[in-house]
């Protein structure tokens, strides 16, 4: 029985080391393999942006102070950061302090975020936002602050006061958006293509966007959708999805439910989706912002993510705070 | 268009006008021929929805009162003929005695309360809408409750690590019928609100066949040793929404379960009577 | 309201350092750094379930009775991914396990790491787990 463990490791292993190979390979391809690589189209004679895809990336939305004023870096640089960034993400995470110790009970087992910084035209990112030029979100609005000041944090009164991952109702950070924001692991996502309706299966939460391409106009005002309401069309070769229609339940660093979202999906090299995006959000942000960053092909398949059916962790959570309650009483 | 109970998208008498359709389409062309998608298959893409009280109880029933006594007539429970083939489950004799306590608990242990991913073939009659998405190699089934979602392998299949609320699902062409094994199915759904339930043992065939363009015939075969002495067969029709702003909406329930859930280990306690 | 700026802003730095902000949740909230617990038991079961799995160890206790203790780990899907399944870690498996028991004082606890007999390391808190970075680290 044991033996089986232990074969089952070694395959694991193995796996593993090919899977970060054919990683290694996608990202240099040759310029000869450019060359040779048209757009895969479907019978509409559109792009075909079908199959399975993950967003990992370690280069942060803003950019950090180390970086000011470098929106790319050479290969030399971004090794350095990805090391130091991998050593502390994937190294031994154990602490002698036993808070620390106790936080850092994920490791790099379950981790998924990519090792590398983000490469788009040949060239590593240091941060996924491009637009303002110096990489970061711009300010909020005061209404802005003021909504986020009053938003509860570090309340375990009762379930609705916990953020909505936690709650199982959305991936956390944005992992469906929109925007399609990587995190810390499952960022992976499966596109299933037709003429009138583009799926996009967000593995967090078995999330599911419908593009609607038979569609011009948004849906009335009044009726508000978590992922809002999505409708899409071609410019040229490029996928262009235009969403509104959010509720006030969720919130992308600040944004209001009025926040209006254009993203761009364009098949730009073999196994690479390039993802742009654009939000303009007058309520929330002085000046509109836009991110880019790729999507590379990944070895499927997507699987079922249940989080609520199996959510153990909830009672926990508020039974951990009732009895901390009992104790202050006595 | 829906009415109080929340779960009748299309009215009755929508309903009724595509069965007489089905009905004429049938008697005029015994075999039916659906358009097809561009690879030469039939094409079931489109928004599809059960219209029947399967999910009450597969087997025929008669009405009866709500037993929420403030929801009245709202509440009430309406009859079905039933979708089994032949009438009855046929459950070996120490599952059945399983069913009859399911049946007495079903409103407490029902997983649909809870909003739990429904499991096949039950997610195909819920009093909810559900979309085809149909690629060559892949055909994604949304529904729209508790945004439960299957992938449907055509080509290329990959194995099942482990079990999954949605299952597993391989799919190939019959002819004009859409055939889909599903395995790896959770033990832990029901098929309907009567308690009728399987094992991890469960291997669910799903056959969908168009019937005219806006209706298909959905049948699964339930096998599942366990439980049942032999295999056994629902068999209902699914009509296409044809409105013309069609579109699942959300129907994440998780926010409309969570005080019945963990409203006991709240600050100031939630318990449902 | 200046306080709480400060929070957001030091969330906001916390990303810019590259640091990870989110995972499903905290275990913070759910596990108290003052309970440390260590087992030697055997797997009963294992549940690779979203949003993190649970390994199920029963526990002999000194006066020979036996408990049942529950370990979270991580989601499962990056396992499955890497080509764990559901008999990777076969109920029986004698294992060493530790991490923290529940604020709430109920028999669970976060694993930090499960040691087979023979050392080896299964996939919770530290090194030496057969993680892809660290194969390429090996490789470097």
């Amino acid at each position: 029985m044991r033996h089986g463990v232990l074969t089952s490791l070694a395959a694991v292993a193995a796996l593993s080391a090919a899977a970060l190979a054919a990683q290694t390979t996608a990202g240099a391809e040759t310029t000869s393999a450019k060359k040779s690589w048209t757009v895969p189209r479907l019978a509409d004679g559109h792009p075909d942006l079908q199959g399975i895809w993950t967003n990992a990336t370690i280069t942060p939305l803003e950019r950090p102070g180390q970086f000011a004023g470098k929106a790319t870096v050479s290969d030399a640089e971004a090794a350095k950061f990805e090391h130091q960034n991998n050593d502390n993400l994937y190294g031994d995470r154990r602490s002698a302090d036993a808070e620390r110790d106790r936080d850092h009970a994920y490791n790099a087992l379950f981790f998924d975020r990519g090792t590398e910084l983000a490469r788009v035209d040949g060239v590593k990112r240091t941060s996924l936002i491009v637009d303002p030029p110096d990489g970061k979100i711009p300010p909020l609005t005061p209404e802005a602050r003021n909504r986020m000041g009053n938003r509860v944090r570090n309340r375990f009164d009762s379930v609705q006061d916990r953020p909505l991952g936690e709650r199982c109702i959305l991936g956390f950070g944005s992992t469906s958006g929109p925007p399609m924001m990587p995190v810390l692991y499952n960022n992976n996502y499966q596109i299933v293509q037709t003429p009138a309706a583009i799926m996009i299966l967000v593995e967090m939460v078995h999330d599911v966007r419908y593009i609607h391409m038979d569609r011009r106009e948004h849906l009335p005002g009044s009726v508000r959708l978590w992922l809002g309401d999505s409708i899409g069309h071609w410019e040229g070769d490029t996928l262009v999805v235009d969403s509104t229609n959010f509720t006030d339940k969720t919130s992308f660093r600040g944004s209001s439910p009025n926040m209006h979202i254009v993203e761009r999906f364009t098949r730009v090299e073999n196994g690479t989706i390039l993802y742009k995006w654009t939000i303009d959000d007058p309520e929330s942000f002085t000046r509109p912002f836009s991110a880019e960053y790729p999507f590379r092909a990944a070895v499927g398949p997507i699987f079922e993510y249940a989080c609520h059916e199996g959510n153990y962790a909830m009672p926990d959570i508020l039974g951990g705070a009732r009895a901390a309650d009992a104790k202050q009483k006595n | 268009m829906r009415s109080p109970l929340g779960g009748w998208p299309i009215s009755f008498a929508a309903a009724a006008v595509c069965a007489i359709f089905v009905l004429s389409a049938r008697a005029q062309s015994p075999v039916y021929k659906a358009p097809r998608t561009a690879d030469g298959k039939p094409n079931l893409n489109g928004i599809w929805q059960a219209v029947n009280t399967a999910n009450w109880d597969l087997q025929g029933h008669t009405a009866q009162a709500s037993h929420i006594l403030s929801l009245g007539a709202q509440g009430a429970e309406p009859g079905g003929v039933g979708v089994v083939e032949g009438g009855e489950i046929p459950y070996l004799r120490e599952a059945f005695a399983q069913k009859q306590k399911n049946y007495a608990n079903r409103f407490q242990d029902d997983p649909e309360i809870k909003c739990y991913q429904p499991g096949v073939p039950r997610a195909t009659y819920l009093p909810f809408p559900f979309q085809i998405v149909q690629s060559k190699g892949v055909i994604l089934i949304s529904y729209e409750f508790a945004n439960a979602t299957r992938t449907i392998y055509m080509e290329n299949a990959p194995d099942s690590p482990t079990d999954y609320w949605m299952g597993h699902s391989v799919g190939h062409w019959e002819g004009d019928t859409l055939v889909v094994s599903v395995t790896n199915l959770d033990d832990r759904t029901w098929f309907d609100r009567a308690g009728d339930y399987h094992s991890d043992a469960l291997h669910v065939t799903e056959r969908y066949t168009p019937i005219s363009p806006d209706a298909m015939n959905y049948e699964a075969t339930i096998e599942d040793p366990k439980v049942f002495s032999r295999p056994w067969k629902i068999s209902l029709p699914l009509y296409k929404h044809l409105e013309k702003n069609a579109r699942l909406m959300e129907f994440r329930c998780v926010e409309f379960v969570e005080d019945l859930i963990y409203g006991p280990y709240y600050k100031h306690p939630v318990v449902a009577n | 309201m200046r306080a709480k700026l400060a929070v957001l802003f030091a969330a906001a730095g916390l990303l810019a350092a590259g640091l990870p902000a989110w995972a499903h949740h905290a275990f913070a909230a759910e596990f108290d750094a003052k309970r440390p617990v260590h087992f030697t038991g055997t797997v009963t079961k294992v549940e690779l379930i979203n949003p993190h799995s649970w390994i199920h160890i029963d526990v002999k206790n000194t006066d020979g009775t036996v408990t049942n203790w529950m370990f979270e780990a991580g989601s499962p899907n990056v396992l499955l991914r890497r080509g764990f399944n559901k008999n990777t870690i076969a109920v029986g498996t004698e294992v060493v396990v530790d991490g923290y028991q529940s604020k709430d004082g109920s028999l669970r606890a976060n694993g930090r790491d499960i040691t087979l007999p023979n050392g080896q390391k299964l996939f919770l808190g530290s090194q030496g787990t057969g993680a892809p970075y660290e194969e390429k680290k090996e490789q470097q």
